[in-house]
């Protein structure tokens, strides 16, 4: 076994922490579980990554299998890269889509190849349709650096693709052709849209968050919950409670039942005029309107501005 | 500035201090007046509005005694209202009934303040599968406010096609295409679930389940060779293939028991749903191997 790819095994192991060591080695199936028995889990963790690192070596792991630890090291983390969101579209009235996933990763590896030779390309399959990637870059004179690889999220017959921060702009012309072509697209633009959580992302541009949509069959389970709040409080009077009943409604309206996708910051840009009592204020009555940029924060967007509405009043 | 240190400090400072006080004060007297006569305003104001509401509340005890008397006063017909009553009750229960049971015939709606939010649920074979949910806004021209049809159905070329121009025709449509997709959808499932040990491999599928590439043998535990499946459907309002590749990578794929096998293999997937040709093969498995014995 090459010495870089032990030692990248080596360090990669050593990322996980004690409490998901088996978990991943078993997603990682490369260790036969009768191997893995016959090492000591107790032991110090340097020790022990030691010991996973002789075993890997006396069954030859490649590149190949290291890369496929840190994409599973990765899935279980997924929280620790900052992911971006592309958009592709295609011409209008085209044929229908037969996606063929194995032709997908074909030619997405083959664009790559093609225009630099010094990459590394691995691919995990994920849930029913999807498929992460993971692209180790190099140049035309260096090896593939596989300490900071790039990963691409993306589900078969959808116009968009998840990808990893990558401090390396220059590759991502690269990477957008080989998505675009590979997955049927004409063209690709990135979104407006960044988070950490994969998940929340996935919810937002697939519209997989709670919607309420308005059936014969859905129950009224708002009056119920209302009904105990209102105990609580005895000086709210009948006027003050139609109005909290309100806001409840249009809360739940808007923003549905369950828990929200997770966002981070919003940013707006804003283009208005000031209204104001007082006259001759310096911000009132100005001929052009204020452009300002607006930018709310918090660490979880969504939920923070859902349970603002019934904590006023 | 220079002038402001020494000599000319307690000046300047002073001066400032002097006005300030000055400031303050001034401020005091214009507001207090105009905070107190502003609470004075209200409290009156409060004070008349709980008035007026006492006084309407009085009428309204007073007008629904009125009525509690005149009915009195009518007894015999107050039964026959009692009944009436609960036969309007029975009404709208078996009305409300049969709105909710309306989803089962696969399209239904409800009237929403903008427009009508439509409900198209699914099913392939007798079995109930999602519903799906489009918003739509009553304007002109027609939108839709919000929907929850997944992103790889066409949705915007079949509402681009028919939705200003004939609503019905895109409802049955969007009908069509989500129909399909929960039946292929449910087919490979099934496939994947219920026939796992004829497959040699796993299932290769995608988001529309409209390409399934598999390996399989006729009997599970058999010792004979897998065949290659491939099904193409490109007809994205139908359940059975459009178009069926079985390949054989047998040693002895020239002889004509297993080329007649494979074209009839094709020609089952082509007519029957996966189930019906992996219970077939089931079937067919014990047949086969009281032939091959006797």
């Amino acid at each position: 076994m090459d010495e870089t790819v032990a030692e990248f095994i080596k360090r990669t192991i050593l990322k996980i922490p004690m409490t998901e060591m088996m978990t991943i080695l078993k997603a990682w199936d490369f260790l036969p579980e009768n191997q893995l028995q016959t090492v000591n889990f107790r032991q110090r963790k340097e020790s022990l990554v030691q010991d996973l690192v002789l075993l890997c070596e006396s069954k030859r792991a490649s590149l190949r299998d290291a890369a496929l630890l840190d994409i599973i090291y990765t899935q279980f983390h997924q929280h620790q890269k900052v992911w971006d969101v592309f958009q592709m579209s295609k011409e209008p009235g085209e044929d229908v889509d037969l996606f063929d996933m194995e032709r997908f990763k074909s030619s997405f590896e083959k664009i790559l190849r093609r225009a630099l030779k010094n990459v590394t390309v691995s691919f995990r399959d994920a849930e029913e349709n999807a498929v992460w990637i993971r692209i180790a870059w190099g140049t035309q004179y260096r090896k593939p650096n596989q300490y900071k690889p790039v990963y691409v999220v993306y589900y078969s017959q959808t116009p968009y693709a998840f990808t990893s921060f990558c401090h390396l702009k220059s590759n991502t012309p690269l990477l957008s052709q080989a998505l675009t072509v590979a997955s049927n697209h004409h063209k690709i633009v990135k979104m407006d849209l960044r988070s950490r959580y994969l998940d929340s992302l996935k919810a937002i541009v697939f519209k997989q968050y709670n919607q309420k949509f308005e059936t014969h069959n859905s129950t009224m389970p708002l009056q119920e919950t209302l009904e105990l709040d209102m105990h609580m409080d005895s000086r709210i009077i009948h006027e003050n409670k139609i109005e909290k009943e309100r806001v409840q409604r249009v809360t739940q309206e808007t923003f549905g039942d369950y828990p929200q996708p997770r966002l981070e910051f919003a940013q707006y840009k804003l283009e208005t005029k000031f209204r104001s009592d007082f006259h001759g204020g310096i911000l009132a009555e100005r001929k052009e309107p204020l452009r300002c940029l607006i930018k709310f924060s918090s660490p979880h967007l969504l939920e923070a501005l859902k349970s603002l509405a019934p904590a006023g009043k | 500035m220079e002038w402001a240190n020494d000599k000319s400090k307690g000046g300047v400072l002073a001066h400032l201090e002097r006005l300030e006080t000055q400031m303050s004060r001034s401020c005091k007297n214009l507001e207090d007046p105009p905070r107190e006569t502003a609470e004075s305003d209200l409290g009156t104001k409060i004070h008349k509005l709980r008035c007026l509401r006492d006084k309407l509340r009085a009428e309204v005890k007073q007008r629904q005694a009125r009525i509690k008397a005149s009915t009195a006063n009518a007894e015999p017909d107050q039964t026959l209202e009692i009944s009436e009553q609960e036969a309007v009750g029975g009404k709208e229960e078996n009305m409300k009934a049969i709105l909710q049971a309306y989803r089962f015939t696969g399209l239904s709606g409800k009237r929403t303040s903008r427009g009508v939010c439509v409900c198209i649920s699914t099913a392939f074979e007798g079995n109930l599968l999602d519903s799906y949910f489009v918003d739509l806004v009553i304007q002109k021209p027609l939108r839709i406010h919000h929907h929850s049809v997944p992103v790889f159905i066409p949705l915007e070329e079949i509402s681009a096609k028919y939705l200003q121009t004939n609503i019905q025709h895109f409802l049955f449509c969007l009908c069509e295409y989500l129909n399909a997709y929960a039946g292929r959808k449910y087919q490979a499932d099934q496939l994947q679930r219920d026939f796992a040990a004829f497959l040699a491999g796993p299932l290769q599928r995608n988001s529309l389940c409209n390409l399934l590439s598999f390996t399989y043998k006729v009997e599970p535990q058999g010792r004979s060779f897998p065949f290659c499946a491939r099904l193409l459907y490109k007809d994205l309002t139908t359940t059975l293939p459009t178009d069926v590749t079985i390949t054989y990578q047998g040693t002895d794929a020239s002889s004509t028991s297993w080329e007649e096998q494979r074209a009839s293999h094709e020609n089952l997937f082509f007519t029957k749903p996966l189930y019906q040709v992996f219970t077939s093969f089931a079937r067919n498995g014990e047949r086969l191997d009281m032939s091959l014995v006797s």
